[in-house]
């Protein structure tokens, strides 16, 4: 074994990769294919081991319920924060664990964690890189998107750590894709923006690059937007206009398969014919796609990365940032034509492409590698930590201690007392997010303060919250007192569910698909509709004079369709959602006019 | 406590230069280097990085050099009069854009959120008028740290604790705007 190798592993939400420094280059490695990108996704056969990479993703049509796929969108997640959109649209399902955590159920037989799923994906890595390498290993840099928080890191490095790899660091996707950039630029300096829209995440983070500096001045993302969410689109459009109705679990992967082929095919052709043979027995469909179709399809999904971007690059304003020269684009989904169009037009900058998309987040990762072993020297990297972290206070509130955008590693601490005689210890709250109330950010979990007992007041204990470098918290207690520290074990919010429970969700799941569900989701579209109809019809009181004759047409349609939908006693949540989808659709012109309006106006 | 002037080598001074905090943090953390291995075992990574952000903003700079200079010096927690008139501003303002932002957080589609945008370019002009009246405020209380150094020199840290009481004051109120704005802006 090779104890000082260390390599870059780029776990992506599609994709994986796995990079070294060799002779001061930092390369990705292949496989025995000469493949350089590994699906993640996991394939379990009826029998037999599971398939990992290329092999699952072509059983994907297969057995769609047995393959997984895009399982970054569900580490270090609990069962009650998905949305039922989430678990719908997951192509497998998903059931609660005992403590509330996500799990798999590929079969009664078989749950599997996230973090078992992404250890076999990086198991898969490991044997790639010791393949080419001809070595074993057993140390790694492993990326993640900037914007996850603390439970995701942490549920990152227990995969690694179960695929027999020690972590050295944890770097962020978008700085990773910087130090790829900046590697050769070691001399200039220059304020620059990574955007980086992968397929299951988005970030957009600021550096500034300065005397082999890295310093990230600010970050903001989703951890929910990347080109799945452009693939759904696409596949929800093939459905409404092919007029499919339901669609059975391998109906809705063929969609998605081809949807993302007609994603990628666009992206360099004007037209292509999307043709779906013995579809549904032996009846075949086919269209005809443009990329203008397709950039109206694709607009206001990538919409969703305009406020986000905007809001990183105010920060980054604030915080005296010089004004951002370059905007590099990484992520398979910035190779869209539409996204470098809107990107150009939002911030005035011509994009920078010339990182490879695909891999430069891996090559980053091998750089990071590289810098812990030696390998590489003369850059200092320093990153920031992407959400507030608190605790919650009286009445509620979340009392932030370490600010979002800190420069990590950092430490703060706060001093706590008993409130009460002969008080033995305090519950903490720990909390992870932007939010005033401490309910609507994540909670990190408990931590139980000790105390000495004595009169109310007499106590003193100093409470360290520190992030080190991997963004991941630790917290210690120190007796003022005695001057003694010790770490305070974090407990996670568990909710617990008896085993009885999760077999029969488990069961449910398997044997009800996504019966059960019907209700919640007719629930969830029924308000969305209710926001609508009102929400049109004062929009086009307001502005329907400017809105195109062929526009009004389309909207008075749709919400009709939407009327119609509402009415439905058999309560579809399908047939209302699609309704709902298609107003969206139709209105997007609408809204488009109403904000351009508001600007105008105060330009007057 | 560690002293941020001294881990950083620099005058015990409220009046440090930005740029020269700036500069010796870099050469500290260059001598730290990129590895764990290669740190230098006197420097404590976090605290290097908590002296730049403390030493870097004149509230937490007053506030560090208070706690080393006059530990027991009571808190002066009084309002001035021109950041009460302030105040009365700032806090209806803050109110009706946490409303607005609920309300947006509310909405689920384009149009919904698009009803929404006048009201919101409404609310971050009314902010930034505000930042703009919070700026000079903190600058002329910036503007008194040389005199409030002088008057440290003869005993007396009455002035600095009332100086740190106004800036914690526009600091608080400075960050909600700036929160409120941001979010505004990513509406």
């Amino acid at each position: 074994m090779n104890e000082e190798l260390i390599i870059g592993i780029d776990l992506g939400t599609t994709n994986s990769l796995v990079g070294v420094v060799d002779s001061g280059f930092p390369l990705v490695l292949a496989d025995r294919d000469r493949d350089r990108l590994t699906p993640s996704c996991v394939s379990w056969a009826a029998e037999g081991l599971p398939l990992v990479g290329k092999k699952a993703f072509r059983s994907r049509l297969l057995a769609p319920e047995r393959t997984v796929s895009s399982i970054k969108r569900f580490i270090g997640r609990t069962f009650s924060d998905l949305t039922s959109e989430e678990r719908e649209e997951a192509g497998f399902p998903l059931v609660a664990g005992r403590h509330d955590e996500i799990l798999v159920a590929i079969d009664p037989a078989t749950l599997i964690s996230p973090e078992e799923i992404s250890a076999l994906i990086l198991t898969c890595l490991r044997e790639i890189a010791e393949d080419a390498l001809e070595t074993t290993v057993s140390r790694a840099v492993i990326t993640v998107p900037a914007y996850f928080n603390n439970t995701q890191r942490e549920a990152t490095k227990r995969a690694a750590e179960l695929a027999g790899l020690t972590v050295e660091r944890i770097i962020n996707e978008p700085t990773a894709a910087a130090l790829a950039y900046g590697l050769d630029k070691l001399e200039e300096s220059a304020t620059v923006a990574v955007y980086d829209l992968g397929g299951g995440t988005f970030d957009l983070s600021i550096l500034q690059m300065r005397d082999g500096f890295f310093e990230v001045i600010s970050t903001a993302g989703d951890t929910r937007l990347g080109g799945d969410d452009l693939d759904r689109v696409i596949a929800r459009h093939f459905a409404a206009i092919l007029e499919l109705g339901e669609l059975s679990p391998g109906e809705e992967a063929t969609l998605l398969a081809r949807a993302r082929e007609v994603k990628e095919a666009l992206s360099t052709e004007e037209d292509v014919a999307v043709r779906f043979p013995f579809f549904r027995g032996s009846e075949s469909f086919a269209l005809e796609m443009s990329r203008r179709d397709l950039e109206k399809l694709l607009a206001p999904v990538i919409e969703r990365t305009r406020p986000i971007a905007r809001r990183a690059f105010a920060e980054a304003a604030g915080k005296g940032a010089g004004e951002v020269e370059r905007l590099i684009l990484v992520g398979g989904s910035t190779r869209i034509p539409l996204v470098r169009e809107k990107l150009q037009e939002w911030f005035g900058l011509v994009p920078d492409i010339s990182q490879h998309p695909d891999e430069s987040v891996a090559l980053g990762a091998a750089i990071q590698a590289g810098m812990l072993c030696g390998r590489v020297r003369q850059i200092i990297l320093v990153d920031v930590t992407p959400l507030s972290l608190g605790i919650e206070t009286f009445g509620g509130l979340m009392n932030v201690i370490i600010p979002r955008n800190s420069t990590i590693p950092v430490k703060a601490g706060e001093l706590f007392t008993n409130a009460v005689d002969l008080q033995e210890s305090m519950a903490i709250r720990v909390l992870q997010g932007e939010r005033e109330m401490a309910k609507d950010n994540w909670l990190l979990g408990d931590v139980t303060v000790p105390f000495t007992p004595g009169p109310k007041g007499s106590a003193r204990v100093g409470v360290q919250f520190a992030i080190d470098r991997d963004g991941i918290l630790e917290v210690l207690a120190r007796d003022t007192a005695t001057g003694e520290d010790h770490v305070l074990e974090i407990r996670h919010a568990a909710v617990d569910v008896d085993d009885e429970a999760v077999e029969r969700m488990v069961s449910e799941s398997i044997d009800c698909a996504f019966d059960d569900m019907n209700e919640r989701v007719w629930t969830e579209a029924q308000l969305k509709s209710e926001e609508l109809i009102p929400a049109v019809s004062e929009a086009l009181a307001r502005v329907g004079h400017l809105v195109p004759a062929d526009d009004l047409a389309a909207i008075e349609e749709a919400v009709l369709g939407v009327k119609m939908a509402m009415a439905d006693e058999k309560h579809d949540a399908v047939a209302l959602k699609a309704a709902n989808s298609a107003l969206d659709e139709a209105t997007q012109t609408l809204a488009a006019i109403l904000v351009e309006t508001a600007f105008s106006e105060l330009d007057c | 406590m560690t002293n941020f002037f001294a881990l950083l080598g620099l005058p015990e001074s409220l009046g440090l230069d930005p740029v020269a905090v700036e500069r010796s943090w870099r050469e500290k953390s260059r001598s730290l280097g990129g590895t764990p291995d290669r740190s230098d075992p006197d420097i404590d990574h976090p605290d290097l990085n908590q002296a730049r952000t403390t030493l870097a903003d004149p509230a937490l700079r007053l506030a560090h050099w208070l706690a080393l200079r006059a530990p027991e010096a009571p808190a002066d927690r009084r309002i001035d009069p021109a950041l009460m008139d302030l105040f009365s501003t700032i806090s209806p303002v803050l109110a009706k854009t946490d409303q607005l932002l609920a309300r947006h957080r509310r909405a689920t589609t384009a149009l919904a959120k698009a009803m929404l945008t006048r009201e919101a370019i409404d609310a971050q002009l009314q902010i930034q008028e505000l930042l703009q009246r919070i700026q000079p405020l903190k600058g002329g209380i910036v503007e008194q740290f040389d005199a409030i150094e002088e008057a440290a020199g003869t005993g007396d840290f009455q002035p600095a604790t009332r100086a740190l009481g106004q800036l914690k004051f526009l600091k608080r109120w400075e960050e909600q705007c700036r929160e409120r704005l941001l979010s505004l802006i990513a509406c």
